[in-house]
């Protein structure tokens, strides 16, 4: 097996050059004779169904190109990775669901013009009362951010009995743990420019997913997707934040409307505030062992606030939930996530996808257990470790390829070199 | 005073969405003078896929990794790759060009075979040359066989017959009127989960990974420096060893901000924290040194037995940090981040 | 709001040119000069991935005017190498893998140099902060400080002329 030629050598990135020499082209390097600069008009407050959009002022600005709003999107004015839930302006007479919510575009011959034509927009909201906590929004009596209610998503885990088996075990651990929102923070803001080329729509963009941008762009253009071609220009980082749309619709509707070449880029402040987020959590856990430290049952909620949008929350949650109980076997296992939105801003996909919150939970559990049982660290999780043949908590036998033990082993070794570990 | 402690935290992450149908495809074009090219949906945001990519495409088809160009990630011409995100291009996308590279090159080792007088499966391709297996494993009787073949064909049995470049096969092909093309999809083995009990497959292989890490708690101040990391992660195979260890290297940054910095406040639905003076990410100064292990336990179904890293990097390492801050002094933080007027407020209750 | 007539060296070049009072220096980098190689991660001093040098000195063109380039020496990324010679910065980043998105890169490659260009043979906690000023959300710096140690093993970052 180590007699491959290229797998396995640390060759030469393929874009490195590029970028120690400055060259590579990120999106807003991007120029083209006669564009114009795209800005988004956002709402200041978190709940409230849009009254009016004026834009005459707006429009009437010397070097402003064009203003849209709601009405003046072809398809579907909706986007959303999980569920097409997130408008891509909001219309009068729709729901604002968060601060930042877009209302209106507008594309001007410089980025100042066009800030300036925002200020000039004027927007009447009817104020709806607002929930930012989770737990409160799951209530009866919470204001009902969608018709259908607050909770989105409930996904549960059952496997064997836990009830029986926790009056079984000999030590138990039961322990509440919170998690904060956070913000991926790639140094490379949000940006794009889009251009006609015929009747095809082309975007360079930085994204994660261009073929998924495309749809959306499609879907609102209300054109073939065979029209619209994405390009992911070179990404300054991503971390999950460049996988829901940004830039990518408004400019594809600015760029149709104006038949000009059109760029946005997002300043740092509108990239944190309205991009999405690590999804904060509130977790209690209750893990059970025998005397010998084995896990018999483990027991598991977890509250995501998934904000104004679902983006991927659920997927998030339903990730959490196969993996809060460690990579660890146990035998009786129930979980209950629940993906709930609030009027914060929208949590989505962040590196780690809902594990690192649920790590720090089962991690945490797994010491205390340790602790109570006087093992140390080590013992506790090789006792439990998963390996070839084990079941995890969603049934799934595991084949080939577990090497939890080799790391816990192999990271145990790495530290004693420069570590004083007495376990 | 300053207490040292040091704690583990263990994790495990199933490659590709849950559950989810997640496909990739690629197409391999095997150009006349035996370069490649490989069409993939794969955005490459900084982590290193479009290299990963080429290595498989090399590695497949035996030739040099700079013969390999990938043009990725523009909806114009190439094939849906589905999301760069969990942790998932190495293994999904890692086997569709896999796939690709295999459909061209069975072209070329068709004429190959017919060249030198072996059957397919007697072709290995390396060093842009086609070559007939090392004999060792074949009896006599089919070595001579195979010389008789190879002189009812005109060739010359012996060492020269035994291999032919990758060029020349090509080129055989075409005058043949045949492209050397190749595409491949991929979608991992998995099912959905039951609505009422969860129970299923959610993905088709998990990378797993263990930390340990050392702090410093000033028991006056509450504050909590990371002294250093230890990284052992489980990848299947590293298709590039370096870029491996800059994605755990990149993760611990990550996990150690999550761990003791970093949060997104937010005032009645409004970001109070919109700029880097407020949300603080770690610098240069803050993330302390980091042993990277790579542990390599093979994915039968992992192009070369890869799976992925990406998101296993970040995850153990709040919880690995969180723990030895309760090994330093005994305070348990049990809500992120853990900040110095936590752990403070905490050494207080304790007396 | 009148124009000023300003001169300074970029990259080795005399440069001579009219700009509004209130322009920045990055944007004129960028936008009228074509020099993209210089990115705007925060515009607000915090992440220096506009660092340019102002006579040798790293210096955040986001914060800076154009009109206060008058009279001095800037080098960009783009005067730093070419893909016939690369600086040997430029080299031991991409030998350490010291680049991941890269958006960070020319910033945290011309930060490096201000430090070598003094300091020929900085300890590693040196090179880490000197760098401090400049994020990078990718390699967890470990790569980058390897690859400004190993030139600074070399025999610093001295001009290679």
């Amino acid at each position: 097996m180590s007699d491959y030629k290229v797998i396995g050598h640390s060759v030469q990135k393929l874009d490195a050059v590029e970028k120690v020499l400055g060259v590579a082209k990120y999106a807003a390097d991007i120029q083209f004779p006669g564009m114009i600069y795209g800005k988004t008009l956002r709402s200041k407050v978190a709940h409230g169904v849009l009254l009016s959009v004026d834009t005459g002022k707006a429009k009437a600005l010397p070097g402003v190109v064009s203003v849209l709003t709601g009405d003046d999107i072809p398809g579907s004015n909706s986007s959303g990775i999980i569920i097409k839930d997130e408008p891509v302006l909001v219309k009068n007479g729709q729901k604002i669901r968060k601060i930042g919510d877009p209302i209106a575009l507008v594309a001007a011959e410089t980025e100042e013009i066009a800030e300036q034509a925002l200020r000039l927009i004027e927007v009447k909201v009817d104020e709806l009362p607002a929930v930012f906590d989770p737990v409160a929004a799951m209530k009866d009596d919470a204001p009902k951010i969608y018709e259908k209610g607050n909770v989105l998503a409930v996904r549960k885990i059952r496997r064997g009995d836990v009830e029986k088996a926790f009056a079984e075990c000999a030590v138990i651990v039961e322990q509440d743990y919170q998690t904060q929102m956070a913000e991926h923070a790639y140094i490379e803001p949000e940006a794009g420019v889009a251009k006609l080329d015929g009747d095809i729509v082309t975007v360079w963009v930085c994204t994660q997913n261009p073929h998924y941008d495309a749809k959306e762009i499609a879907r609102n253009l209300n054109i073939g997707l065979n029209r619209v071609r994405v390009i992911q220009a070179t990404t300054g980082g991503g971390f999950g934040g460049k996988l829901d749309v940004s830039v990518q619709v408004h400019l594809g509707l600015l760029a149709v409307a104006t038949r000009r070449p059109v760029k946005m880029i997002y300043s740092r402040h509108e990239s944190i505030a309205n991009s999405v987020k690590r999804h904060p959590f509130i977790m209690k856990l209750k893990s059970g062992s025998d005397a010998n430290g084995k896990l018999l049952a483990f027991e598991a909620s977890i509250i995501g606030d998934t904000g104004a949008y679902a983006s991927y929350g659920p997927g998030t949650l339903t990730r959490s939930a196969v993996h809060v109980m460690g990579p660890y076997e146990v035998p009786n296992v129930k979980v209950d996530a629940y993906t709930v939105y609030t009027n914060n801003p929208q949590a989505g996909a962040m590196r780690g996808f809902g594990v690192p919150q649920v790590a720090f939970a089962h991690e945490s559990q797994m010491d205390i257990l340790a602790e109570k049982l006087g093992v140390s660290p080590l013992k506790i999780r090789l006792i439990n470790a998963l390996r070839p043949g084990s079941f995890t908590g969603t049934g799934t036998e595991l084949k080939d390829s577990v090497g939890i033990v080799e790391t816990l082993e192999a990271a145990t070794a790495g530290a004693k070199k420069t570590m004083e570990l007495n376990w | 005073m300053k207490k040292r402690g040091i704690g583990m935290a263990s994790m495990w992450y199933g490659i590709g969405n849950t559950g989810l149908p997640n496909p990739a495809g690629a197409y391999v074009d095997l150009l006349d003078d035996g370069t490649v090219l490989v069409l993939t949906g794969c955005a490459d945001i900084g982590q290193g896929s479009t290299t990963a990519l080429a290595q498989i495409a090399a590695e497949e088809l035996g030739v040099k990794i700079g013969d390999v160009r990938v043009v990725s990630a523009d909806t114009g011409v190439t094939p849906d790759a589905g999301a760069s995100s969990a942790s998932r291009q190495t293994y999904i996308s890692g086997n569709a060009v896999r796939m690709a590279a295999q459909q061209a090159k069975s072209v070329i080792v068709e004429a190959a075979a017919e060249a030198l007088g072996v059957g397919v499966a007697d072709i290995v391709a390396a060093d842009r040359m086609l070559t007939v297996r090392t004999q060792s494993d074949k009896s006599k009787d089919l070595v001579d066989c195979q010389a008789e073949c190879q002189i009812a064909l005109g060739l010359t049995p012996g060492t020269d017959a035994k291999s032919i470049s990758i060029v020349d096969c090509i080129a055989k092909c075409r005058a043949k009127g045949k492209l050397s093309l190749g595409h491949g999809w991929f979608n991992p083995d998995t099912t959905g989960l039951d609505m009422e009990t969860g129970q299923g497959r959610p993905y088709a292989t998990y990378a797993y990974a263990t930390q340990v890490v050392e702090v410093e708690v000033d028991t006056e101040t509450g504050v909590v420096d990371v002294i250093q990391i230890v990284a052992a992660h489980d990848v299947g195979k590293a298709i590039h060893p370096q870029n491996v260890e800059g994605q755990i290297e990149g993760g611990c940054a990550i996990g150690l901000g999550y761990a003791l910095m970093e949060e997104v406040q937010v005032k009645q639905g409004n970001v109070a924290t919109a700029n880097f003076t407020t949300y603080v990410l770690p610098t240069s100064l803050d993330v302390p040194p980091i042993q990277s292990i790579i542990v390599e336990d093979p994915a039968v179904t992992g192009p070369f037995g890869a799976k992925g890293v990406g998101e296993p990097a970040l995850i153990p390492t709040a919880a690995a940090i969180a723990n030895a801050v309760y090994n330093a002094v005994g305070v348990r933080i049990t809500d992120l981040p853990i900040t110095a007027d936590k752990v403070l407020a905490k050494l207080q209750l304790q007396g | 709001m009148s124009k000023r007539m300003i001169k300074f060296v970029l990259n080795g070049k005399p440069i001579e040119l009219e700009v509004e009072p209130e322009l920045l220096f990055v944007d004129l980098l960028r936008e009228r000069l074509g020099l993209t190689g210089t990115k705007v991660g925060c515009g607000e001093g915090d992440c220096g991935a506009c660092t340019v040098l102002v006579d040798g000195k790293n210096v955040n063109s986001c914060l800076m005017l154009a009109v206060k380039a008058d009279g001095h020496d800037i080098v960009t990324v783009e005067g730093l190498g070419d893909y016939d010679k690369l600086h040997p910065l430029q080299e031991a980043f991409i030998a350490e893998g010291a680049v991941q998105c890269g958006f960070c890169t020319p910033g945290m490659l011309l930060s490096a140099k201000s430090l070598l260009d003094v300091n020929p043979h900085p300890k590693r906690e040196e090179i880490s902060r000197h760098i401090s000023g400049n994020l990078c959300r990718c390699t967890g710096y470990t790569k980058i400080v390897n690859a400004i140690e190993k030139v600074a093993c070399q025999g610093g970052g001295e001009d290679r002329e």
